[in-house]
């Protein structure tokens, strides 16, 4: 603490008043603690000279880098990150500090002492890989790129914010907090300089912001990024297994109101879910907001194609809970500290970013706490899916593992289709077979009872009957008419 | 409240962070999106959410940027409500007219900001859908005399009528304005206040700096 209350203190030496060139004129701060003119002179060639050594020092950077890599893959060989080689990475991270302490002490001079240990922080470090050096690089030459159309402004940034990278380097054994004070502060004394020495227009003051942030935050990451004097790994393992332990969770318990049966809502949701896995690539705090912020327009997105309407935090809230819930994020509460520690506090505070961080701490906290009530489950009920004995979604007769992916639920979807389809088949062919014994039996009976009938009333073709007979034949009631009139012979 | 009142001298431009509260289906939503769009149940809303929405106003030649932050009202969310209205300037929150259990979540919650915040956040404690009079169940005169005991003030609005609406969001504004220009002027005078302290800390590293000026130099 005394150390810092020193640094801030502003001490004046009649010495420093005057040009540093020694022409007699008196110097500002400003330029450097030289005269107008002899600035005009320095500056330019101080300018140049900076960025000729600022690409030296990136080069020779880069040559260890990639010799360090080089060397440390052949002796460990192309192993992934496993977790004794973490182990590894810690207990080096610990010795380097115990002998930078040490170095710190016992160097003759400051100077000397500061060389030293940037020389030794530049030392190759087995667990920083190549990739990691390249960025930074990138990132310094983007940087230097940047401030040059700034000019005069941009110089004077540029100093400061080297300024505040080697005084970091010294608090780097201070704690966590106390590293992030010094940022918050150095980001709010750097906007205000600018606005009210450089005259700076806020709009321009933002977007230098966003790159002075881009820019220590590469450089620091490494260091303040879940560091091991925190419990900030604990946090996250309990995290992640809390979410695991909370699987069998379905949007229906938690409201949520996205129907992912529509292609493009469930098609959103996965785009959500990647977003917010892809937050832990990022080194600026700045960039994983935006992460977060992506994340958030796929969900407003997805609640818009299926209700219709602008969705509101109601609905947004357990929407992005579930999101969380199935995507299980990395290294979820190391990325909110980090952001909360680091990131410029103007972007935090009130903007958009800031609205949808807050969101993803509430859903990390609701996480947390969840229990029966929160979704409006039995005790027991809660108890047995928390303990495994039973999944919720087995009831819903759909027994695949809810994190499947989409292609295996769907192949599962159709091989239900499929045997309904063979079930409605099979019922088809026995009623159509029925059908064909229906007619054959009716056939038949018909048949049968045809037969019946003429055997019961067989076919008699009788003589014609006799009443039938026309009138005038000849023997018509023959019997019983007179007999025909003999021819008789009367004597006469 | 230091950070939200950033930047409150003459012609500046303030931020205000306003959170809206209330029970699910008290017209939050159609609140905020008849004061942003002015539309009510519309098909051409544009905007994706109504979540997170900002307002630029000039009250007087001051400028203020609002962002109205809207927090989810159901009951299983209610813990969250601090990670919500952390560092905000007002609180609107809403209740239905029409239904009693509304206007008590309204007095948790006024509780919770009072005993979190303290007399720095300013409140409005908004009686929603007056287009339902006929069926109201909370009383003009006992909404009014709480909101007066709490330091609150009351509010008469519909979404539906676009009827107080913007009476409520400039009211707030100009008492937000005044809360951060008393606010301003304590730290003026020289108060010690842990952001007036900081704000005024500049990291001169005059040791370091005489270093790097004489590696840039020769």
């Amino acid at each position: 603490m005394s150390l810092k209350s020193e640094r801030r203190g502003i001490h004046v030496d009649q010495s420093e008043l005057l040009c540093k060139k020694g022409c007699g004129y008196y110097g500002n701060p400003a330029w450097q603690g030289f005269c107008s003119k002899c600035w005009r002179e320095e500056y330019h060639k101080a300018r140049q000279k900076q960025i000729q050594e600022d690409w030296e020092l990136a080069e020779r950077l880069q040559r260890e880098e990639e010799e360090a890599f080089a060397s440390s893959q052949s002796s460990q060989g192309a192993q992934s990150l496993t977790f004794s080689k973490f182990e590894e990475k810690k207990t080096n991270e610990k010795t380097r500090k115990v002998t930078t302490v040490k170095k710190f002490f016992s160097a003759s001079s400051r100077v000397g002492a500061k060389k030293a240990e940037i020389q030794e922080a530049k030392a190759p470090s087995p667990s920083i890989n190549r990739q990691t050096s390249i960025e930074t690089d990138r990132v310094s030459k983007e940087f230097i790129e940047f401030l040059k159309t700034f000019h005069k402004t941009g110089q004077e940034i540029y100093k400061q914010t080297k300024l505040f990278l080697e005084a970091m380097h010294y608090k780097r054994d201070l704690s966590i907090e106390e590293q992030s004070e010094c940022t918050q502060d150095f980001y709010q004394n750097v906007a205000e300089r600018m606005q009210t020495r450089g005259k700076v227009p806020p709009e321009r003051v933002e977007k230098i912001m966003d790159q002075i942030e881009k820019y220590i935050m590469t450089r620091l990451y490494k260091y303040v990024f879940c560091p091991e004097t925190t419990d900030d790994e604990k946090k996250d393992l309990a995290i992640q297994k809390r979410i695991r332990a909370l699987h069998w969770v379905t949007p229906q318990m938690l409201c949520v109101p996205v129907n992912e049966e529509i292609p493009e809502v469930s098609d959103m949701v996965v785009k959500a879910i990647t977003d917010i896995i892809e937050m832990d690539s990022k080194r600026v705090p700045r960039d994983k907001l935006a992460c977060i912020t992506k994340c958030s327009k796929h969900i407003f997105n997805a609640i818009k194609i299926t209700k219709n309407e602008p969705a509101s935090a109601d609905d947004f809230l357990p929407t992005l809970i579930y999101i969380v819930l199935k995507g299980n994020p990395p290294r979820l509460q190391s990325n909110i500290q980090y952001i909360t520690r680091f990131c410029n506090p103007s972007r935090l505070m009130t903007g958009e970013d800031g609205y949808y961080f807050t969101n993803l701490c509430c859903a990390v906290a609701f996480i947390e706490k969840l229990d029966a009530q929160s979704l409006n489950l039995s005790q027991e009920d809660f108890d047995r899916y928390m303990s495994g004995q039973t999944s919720p979604r087995k009831q819903e007769s759909e027994n695949w593992s809810p994190d499947a992916c989409l292609g295996v639920k769907q192949m599962y979807k159709n091989l239900d289709l499929l045997s309904q389809l063979n079930e409605r088949q099979e019922r088809i062919m026995n009623e159509a077979k029925k059908l064909e014994k229906d007619l054959i039996d009716w056939t038949d009976g018909i048949a049968k009872e045809v037969q019946d009938i003429v055997e019961k009333y067989p076919l008699e073709i009788r003589p014609p009957n006799q009443s039938v007979a026309a009138i005038d034949s000849e023997n018509v009631e023959n019997d019983k008419l007179p007999p025909p009139l003999q021819p008789q012979v009367y004597a006469g | 409240a230091a950070a939200g009142g950033g930047g409150a001298a003459a012609g500046r431009t303030y931020s205000f962070k306003v959170v809206l509260l209330g029970e699910g289906c008290v017209g939050k939503t159609s609140l905020v999106l008849r004061y942003c769009e002015n539309k009510f149940n519309d098909k051409h809303i544009t905007t994706l959410q109504a979540s997170f929405l900002t307002k630029k106003l000039n009250i007087g030649g001051k400028r203020v940027n609002l962002a109205i932050w809207d927090t989810a009202g159901q009951e299983r969310f209610h813990a969250l409500g601090p990670i919500y209205y952390r560092d905000s300037n007002g609180a609107i929150l809403v209740y239905d007219i029409t239904d009693e259990d509304s206007f008590q979540k309204v007095k948790n919650w006024v509780k919770e900001l009072r005993k979190m915040l303290g007399n720095e956040i300013c409140l409005c404690i908004v009686g929603n859908k007056v287009d339902l009079e006929k069926e109201r169940h909370v009383s003009i005169q006992e909404a009014e005399s709480y909101a007066e005991s709490v330091g609150a003030k009351h509010y008469h609005t519909s979404a539906k009528q676009n009827k107080g609406i913007e009476e409520l969001f400039l009211d707030l504004c100009k008492r937000m304005i005044e809360t951060a220009q008393v606010d301003e002027r304590a730290k003026g005078n020289g108060s010690s206040q842990p952001g007036a302290a900081r704000r005024g800390v500049q990291i001169i590293d005059d040791e370091p700096q005489a270093q790097s000026v004489g590696g840039g130099c020769c």
